[in-house]
């Protein structure tokens, strides 16, 4: 297949494909489950013999016209292809994961239909190169996740979804007026004119306002950070998709995406984020050591490493951009491990209120390891995953000779080591209040898996870190 | 052939009034047939040619044309007509309450078509009043107290309405002589500034916004649309207060009077009114079809931004929300009519998690109330942006930015139209609630893909339907 069709297909496949899941699902279940893998690991499939290409330096490219400039126009960089992989491999875990779990509750049809539309809208977001494209994709995820958190339909449960959808929704159409502006200065929304246009003059600084009204709500960062705890109510693997691993992601991503990759910003923007990253890290984190539900811990702990993230990619220094990139993929794979492990626990025990939890390690022991895992890359110790990414992000910190940002965020990291042993120690720790047996093996196998990759991206760092590098120097590259 | 457009529903009414009574169960099926023929009609170059029937002169003497703005009202109008027709199944049921309905819709039909073709100010009115009138008839047609208290407000707004177009056309007439639309815009360029003809405009337009139910002269619609049987609700909310009030509006500004500094501003001050504040009162309301009233009222006001722009791009905008406010508003009132229908009740206090009841129904609602909410990909979306980037274009920012803002409210109360009544678990009392039947699931579908078709294939449609529309 030609490089251009097959970047189509690798958006167009799951979402398109997603909705002959319901019909599939009407025939067999097993159909419908096998039928949504597919779609999946095609996509994966697909993003991975791309990666030789764009990892050569190439760029892939779509187009199509349309009117009024609205190109629908998909571009593969490094960033990009590296961004794909990395949700989609968490991705397919959690859809394995899924079947499962999900296998006891009403409305299974529209579950599968709604988690595959979602990993295909987020492909659209990491390859549009056109501004509108990319909102709409945007908001297809919205629409999905509004859907997946009310899931379990129960009145708090709807509400949060309405949350959640308005903030999110909120955020997107400043983000939008941000984005006309734009095309109001450049006469197109796509992004290698509006870049050719920034080459020669400054860019707006309201309009970089703007774009994070969006990118702030739809990564949960500080002030608009409180939907994504209280979606905790969704089915765990969603959580994990919704919160971990994809859609806190897109925000980061838009942010590298937008004014690491394509516009120079003002050097008082490279103050600024931080503070803002940082706070909203520090915050959280103290959120996540009060909290006593286990799902809203590690929400809040996601908000909380969404600010190392944030940070890194803010600070405007190489090796910290690196280390943010690395941040996704790494953070991606153990919080999903973590809230997989939530969902077992939750299914066995029937809570998620870690007061009521106790000395689960000694039956469940796979969990707890994987739990463990999971936690260890969060905190950052070597040798996990989590290490490496962190390491970076300081190794940035010290070369641009930011020390106070390098102190602010080994507090916040020592935080995250505290919160999370808390949570370990109460729940699997100690006298065992309610008597709980392993989860099914497909679900234990996932979490296990999601463990020993965050274990192995740190063993065998030279991997991720040379895409890491090379999406990095492409980006870093285009913009001087 | 224009004239058959307006002349085979009025053959058809005659007929089926003078068949015998066994023969009148028909009726509704040669409504149906109307409908269809209309569709077909519109996408048929040799219907929609300008040419005369011969010999039809001496007793047919009206201006018709059409232009793709017609097009696309005929095409909203005989869309709204089949849809109306096949939801009218469970609401009428007497055989001679169907008899009158249909007559009354064929009578609406060749109101609002003639409204949409004729080119001369005087026949415009006679058919607009033809229109109103079956209106008020449908209204009532169930004689209860509701129905008939909205219908008779409607009839004082309307008859207010109708003192304020009938002034204007005086005045008009007065000053040109003439009701042909392009004798009055050539006598009108003679003296542009007179106060006469400046009070001539205001006047007419504000017997139009009375019509169209813009804020703040929406008084008598929701009860109106909330009381009416819902195969009414439908027609009302879908075309007959666009057509009425909407289309003439744009019709007399782009053909007679042109567009000048002061009436963009009134149009897009009336415009932001609607369009925040129907929203807000939307979000109170307790019954579903009120709701939704509400919300037209506020989506009214977004075509009336679009149009203010005065540019080409704006009222391409506007006439692209108007047909899929048609489509998407049209599905909404056939899902209350399906909940109607199965509850027996409107009150949305009184519902809940009903999408697992009635899939179809939940699923086509989820659809319209995000194409409403302007949510991508959905067709709302498109003409939503298009109205934003014409306010961008003709450097109203601060107008385009509350329009932009204003639907994050519009997402928010159709939020709260989903959760109380569609999105949830079922209480205990919906125990029994079960799928509405064809004829309401049929339209529902039929619409729903008609919103996402359009959303999708956008490009298409924006080039082929509604680019044209500017062309003139």
């Amino acid at each position: 297949m030609p490089f251009d069709t097959l970047l189509v297909s690798i958006v167009g496949v799951p979402v398109l494909g997603s909705f002959f899941l319901p019909l599939a699902g009407r025939i067999h279940e097993r159909l419908r489950h096998f039928l949504a893998f597919v779609l999946v690991a095609f996509s994966f499939l697909a993003v991975f013999r791309l990666s030789p290409v764009v990892f050569s330096g190439q760029v892939v490219r779509f187009s199509m016209a349309m009117p009024f400039g609205l190109h629908l126009a998909f571009a593969a960089d490094g960033l990009a292809v590296f961004m794909a992989l990395a949700s989609l491999l968490v991705g397919l875990v959690i859809v394995l994961y899924s079947f499962d779990y999900i296998s006891h509750y009403a409305n299974r049809n529209e579950y599968d239909m709604l988690v595959v539309l979602f990993l295909g809208s987020m492909m659209g977001i990491v390859f549009s190169s056109n501004l509108i494209f990319l909102y709409i994709f945007w908001e297809m995820t919205a629409i999905v996740s509004w859907r997946l958190i009310g899931f379990f339909r129960g009145k708090t449960d709807v509400q949060r979804a309405d949350k959640a959808f308005l903030v999110t929704f909120g955020g997107a159409l400043v983000m939008l007026i941000g984005f006309l502006m734009l095309y109001q200065q450049t006469g197109s929304f796509d992004l290698t004119v509006i870049k050719e246009h920034f080459k020669t003059q400054a860019f707006p600084n309201i309009v970089l306002v703007l774009v994070l009204f969006g990118i702030l709500s739809k990564s949960a960062t500080l002030p608009f950070h409180t939907w994504l705890a209280d979606a905790g109510v969704a089915p765990s693997p969603v959580t994990a998709l919704l919160h971990a691993a994809v859609l806190v992601k897109i925000g980061v991503y838009v942010f590298a995406r937008l004014f690491v990759a394509t516009f120079p910003i003002e050097a008082v923007w490279h103050v600024i984020l931080p503070w803002v990253a940082a706070v909203s890290s520090i915050v959280s984190a103290g959120a996540a050591l009060r909290e006593t539900d286990l799902k809203r811990i590690i929400a809040y702990s996601t908000v909380s490493q969404i600010g190392f993230i944030f940070f890194g990619l803010s600070l405007g220094i190489e090796v910290a951009v690196a280390g943010g990139l690395l941040y996704i993929l790494m953070h991606g794979m153990a919080k999903a491990g973590l809230f997989l492990c939530a969902g077992i626990i939750e299914q066995g025990t029937k809570t998620k209120d870690i007061t009521r939890l106790g000395g689960l390690f000694s039956t469940m022991p796979l969990t707890g390891t994987a739990f463990l895992f999971c936690a260890a890359s969060v905190m950052g110790l070597p040798p996990f995953g989590g290490f490496f990414s962190k390491f970076l992000i300081f190794l940035g910190c010290v070369q641009g000779g930011q020390m106070m940002f390098a102190f602010v965020f080994l507090f916040a990291a020592l935080m995250t080591i505290l919160y999370l042993l808390r949570v370990f120690t109460i729940v699997f720790f100690g006298e065992t209040k309610i008597a709980a047996r392993e989860g099914s093996a497909v679900m234990v196998a996932c979490v296990l898996l999601l463990a020993f990759l965050s274990l192995a991206a740190g063993i065998w760092v030279r991997y991720p870190l040379d895409m890491v590098q090379q999406a990095t120097a492409q980006m870093i590259r285009v913009i001087s | 052939m224009l004239s058959l457009m307006i002349l085979i529903p009025l053959a058809c009414l005659l007929l089926i009034s003078f068949l015998p009574l066994k023969g009148k169960r028909v009726a509704f099926a040669v409504v149906m047939a109307l409908a269809f023929f209309q569709i077909y009609a519109v996408f048929s170059p040799s219907i929609m040619a300008n040419r005369h029937l011969p010999g039809l002169a001496s007793v047919f003497n009206f201006t018709l044309a059409v232009d793709s703005l017609s097009r696309i009202m005929l095409l909203c109008i005989g869309i709204v007509i089949f849809i109306a027709l096949l939801a009218a199944g469970p609401f009428v049921k007497e055989e001679d309450k169907r008899f009158y309905f249909s007559g009354l819709m064929i009578l609406e039909l060749m109101g609002l078509n003639g409204v949409v073709m004729v080119r001369d100010i005087f026949s415009m009115y006679v058919f607009w009043e033809v229109a109103a009138a079956a209106s008020f008839v449908l209204i009532a047609l169930e004689k209860k107290r509701d129905p008939l208290e909205g219908a008779f407000k409607y009839l004082i707004f309307s008859s207010v309405a109708t003192v304020f177009v009938l002034s204007a056309i005086a005045i008009i007439l007065l000053i040109s002589g003439s009701t042909s639309f392009t004798d009055i815009r050539v006598a009108l360029l003679v003296t542009p500034h007179s106060n006469l003809i400046i009070l001539a405009v205001g006047v007419f337009l504000a017997g139009l916004f009375m019509k169209a139910g813009v804020m703040p002269f929406h008084g008598y619609l929701p009860d109106a649309y909330a009381s009416a049987p819902a195969p009414v609700s439908i027609l009302l909310a879908g075309v007959v207060t666009k057509t009425l009030g909407v289309y003439t509006a744009m019709r007399i500004v782009i053909d007679i009077f042109g567009f000048s500094t002061a009436l963009k501003s009134i149009l897009l001050c009336i415009g932001l009114i609607s369009a925040i504040f129907g929203a807000l009162a939307a979000m109170g309301q307790k019954d579903l079809k009120r709701l939704l009233a509400y919300s037209s009222i506020s989506q009214v006001g977004y075509i009336f931004l679009g149009f203010g722009c005065g540019t080409p791009l704006g009222i391409a905008a506007a006439i692209f929300h108007i047909f899929n406010h048609t489509v998407f508003k049209s599905l909404l009132f056939v899902n209350a009519a399906a909940v109607e229908d199965r509850l027996g009740t409107l009150d949305m206090g009184r519902m809940s998690g009903l999408a697992s009841r009635m899939p179809i129904t939940g699923t086509t609602s989820v659809l319209a109330s995000l194409s409403l909410s302007g949510v991508p990909p959905l067709a709302g979306f498109w003409s939503k942006l298009f109205i934003i980037l014409a306010l961008w274009q003709s450097g109203l920012y601060g107008v385009a930015v509350t329009a932009v803002l204003t639907s994050l409210l519009t997402l928010a109360y159709m939020l709260l139209l989903q959760r109380r009544v569609f999105f949830g678990t079922p209480e205990k009392n919906m125990a029994g609630v079960v799928e509405a039947g064809f004829n309401l699931t049929l339209p529902a579908v039929i619409l729903a893909i008609l919103i996402a078709g359009v959303g999708l294939f956008f490009p298409y449609v924006v080039h082929t339907v509604i680019f044209p529309v500017v062309s003139f």
